[in-house]
């Protein structure tokens, strides 16, 4: 029986690339995915193209992965799926290109996926009355407009099969959504069809696994983490499906668990209404799903079902939104916390006399409630004998200037403010904060088109 | 009747879609699963969090898994890319929802 093996080599752009080139190297494994865009991703590279327009892309890409096992990749048949493209595929397609051309290594084809980036397209479907409708705030798309860094739509898996179906060897894309990177492979080796909801759903799901890298592995392991095997040499998770089964498994002589805890603990992450989660291939019905060991470090995930596409597709709209600064300084025994409160108290007095405007002030005490918040232990007993605390300000202001107000009142307060103070980390700076407009748009908005770049 | 940590129990992960967080939550064993179905409600949770998340929080059964996701809306301070929060993503909402203190009868653990 047919059995198709695919690896999850990224979790986000910023990973480790170890577990991707063990996988690489030593997995048996036909295809990797590996994810780098996470929701603010796209602005972020949006805003370093417009500094400079090589950039736009995770470069990492090609210089943690490919030049260090890409070749080995290719010999091997192993092909690789990416959305490292980002905003800018032809500079991550040009890279690669570059690279494959040094390594001598004709005949390698470069698939690349185009068509998320729908920025141009505003106006007109302004014109022709979608209306962007935000859909967790209130608010009139009209008043961001002038202030946006990119709109992207998340596409599903058509394109990047378009490239498999081409013979691609790696495939770049942009907002490819991260499950459909997986599922691309899968329906391409299996043939399924368009409408058979329920074995997209399944290679959707091994995506949603897959998809976060280590976190399907052993890594963000409440159940157990003490006793996850070599977390220092963490593998990532491998997905094995043939025509009836789906296991997860990782590659040999790796760290990190695979079990039925460490599955159920990415199964639902980022998940909502577990009958509906809703991707651009196929919407998820997970409700009635089995997770169950039946090996060593394997899992086999059952009950999967899915239900039509929606005719929309989620939009990342991201745009800039204002400015914010975190400041913070130290104190130590005795009385830690009274002494970083009193500061925060001191600090907000003088911002008042200096007429600070910020649109939102968020104070909090690391060591004690930066994390936990309202749920924090803050009780006497908690607090009685505490070793130290960081007060911690954070500004958000629409105004860059009344932003930076506060940044040289810190550092005084060494010496002007209540005993022991300890400044570190240098003076804050002014962040650009940007801001996502949860949106969608109709399929027909958005042209896909899947292209081959062959290494002569 | 004893007062516990739902962390006793429990374990799960939170995740970010935006200023929405989810956290699944599984029983450790088979059984506990219906102290958490009795136990952790959305009216406790939303009580638990306080302002802190300003919006509806929803929970959605997946008994084959032996758990529940919850998700709670306008829940990370504006999400991660307006956040002022240190935990912007809500990476330790997860922990947050097992600090809950709930009632176990006797027999019961």
């Amino acid at each position: 029986m047919k059995k198709i093996a695919i690896g999850g080599g990224q979790g986000f752009w910023g990973d480790s690339p170890d577990a991707a080139l063990h996988m690489l190297r030593h997995a048996d494994i036909q295809y990797m995915s590996c994810d780098y865009l996470a929701e603010l991703t796209l602005s972020i590279m949006a805003r370093q193209q417009v500094k400079d327009p090589s950039k736009g892309y995770a470069p990492d890409f090609v210089s943690r992965i490919l030049k260090e096992a890409g070749k080995e990749a290719w010999q091997k048949n192993i092909r690789i799926c990416t959305n490292a493209g980002g905003m800018n595929i032809t500079g991550c397609v040009d890279a690669i290109h570059e690279w494959a051309s040094s390594q001598d290594m004709k005949g390698y084809r470069i698939g690349y996926v185009t068509g998320d980036n729908i920025k141009d397209k505003i106006p007109k479907l302004l014109k022709d009355g979608w209306t962007f409708p935000n859909l967790d705030y209130e608010g009139d798309f009209k008043d961001i407009q002038d202030k946006i860094y990119n709109v992207n739509a998340y596409i599903g898996h058509e394109g990047i099969e378009g490239c498999l179906s081409q013979g691609a060897d790696v495939v770049i894309t942009g907002r490819a959504a991260d499950s459909a990177l997986f599922l691309a492979p899968l329906k391409h080796e299996f043939g399924w069809a368009a409408d058979d909801w329920d074995n997209l759903a399944r290679g959707i799901m091994a995506g949603h696994l897959l998809e976060c890298g280590g976190q399907g592995a052993g890594g963000n392991y409440m159940y157990d983490w003490r006793n996850v095997p070599r977390m220092d040499e963490l593998g990532f998770p491998i997905a094995e499906l043939t025509e009836d089964t789906m296991d997860i498994t990782k590659a040999p002589d790796c760290g990190g668990i695979i079990c039925e805890q460490s599955c159920k603990e990415q199964f639902l992450y980022e998940v909502l209404d577990p009958a509906n989660y809703i991707t651009p291939d196929v919407n998820v019905d997970v409700s009635h799903a089995t997770i169950t060991q039946i090996g060593d470090n394997r899992v086999r995930i059952g009950g999967i079902k899915g239900k039509p596409k929606p005719d929309t597709l989620k939009l990342c709209v991201g745009y800039h939104k204002g400015w914010k600064t975190v400041s913070m300084l130290s104190f130590a025994w005795p009385d830690a916390y009274e002494k970083a409160k009193y500061c925060g108290e001191v600090i907000m007095k003088k911002m008042a006399r200096l007429g600070m405007r910020a649109d939102e002030v968020h104070i909090s005490y690391i060591g004690l409630n930066s994390l936990h918040l309202n749920v924090a232990d803050m009780s006497e007993e908690a607090l009685k004998n505490l070793n130290e605390c960081v007060l911690r300000i954070a500004v958000f202001s629409e105004d860059k200037k009344e932003c930076a107000k506060i940044i040289p009142e810190i550092s005084p307060l060494q010496l002007n403010g209540p005993p022991g103070a300890s400044f570190f980390g240098g003076r804050a700076h002014v962040q650009e904060v940007m801001a996502l407009w949860p949106t969608v748009v109709p399929r027909d908005a958005v042209d896909i088109q899947s292209h081959i770049l062959e290494v002569k | 009747m004893a007062e516990i940590y739902l962390n006793d129990i429990a374990h799960g992960r939170s995740g970010d879609k935006g200023d929405t967080s989810n956290v699944c939550v599984y029983a450790r064993k088979p059984e506990y699963y219906k102290i958490i179905e009795r136990e952790v409600t959305p009216e406790k949770l939303k009580e638990h969090f306080g302002d802190m998340v300003q919006g509806e929080i929803v929970r959605y059964a997946v008994p084959t898994l032996g758990g529940f996701n919850f998700v709670m809306k306008h829940a990370l301070g504006g999400g991660a890319t307006m956040s002022l929060r240190l935990d912007s993503l809500g990476k330790s909402m997860g922990s947050a929802v097992m600090r809950l203190k709930i009632h176990v009868n006797d027999g019961e653990l």
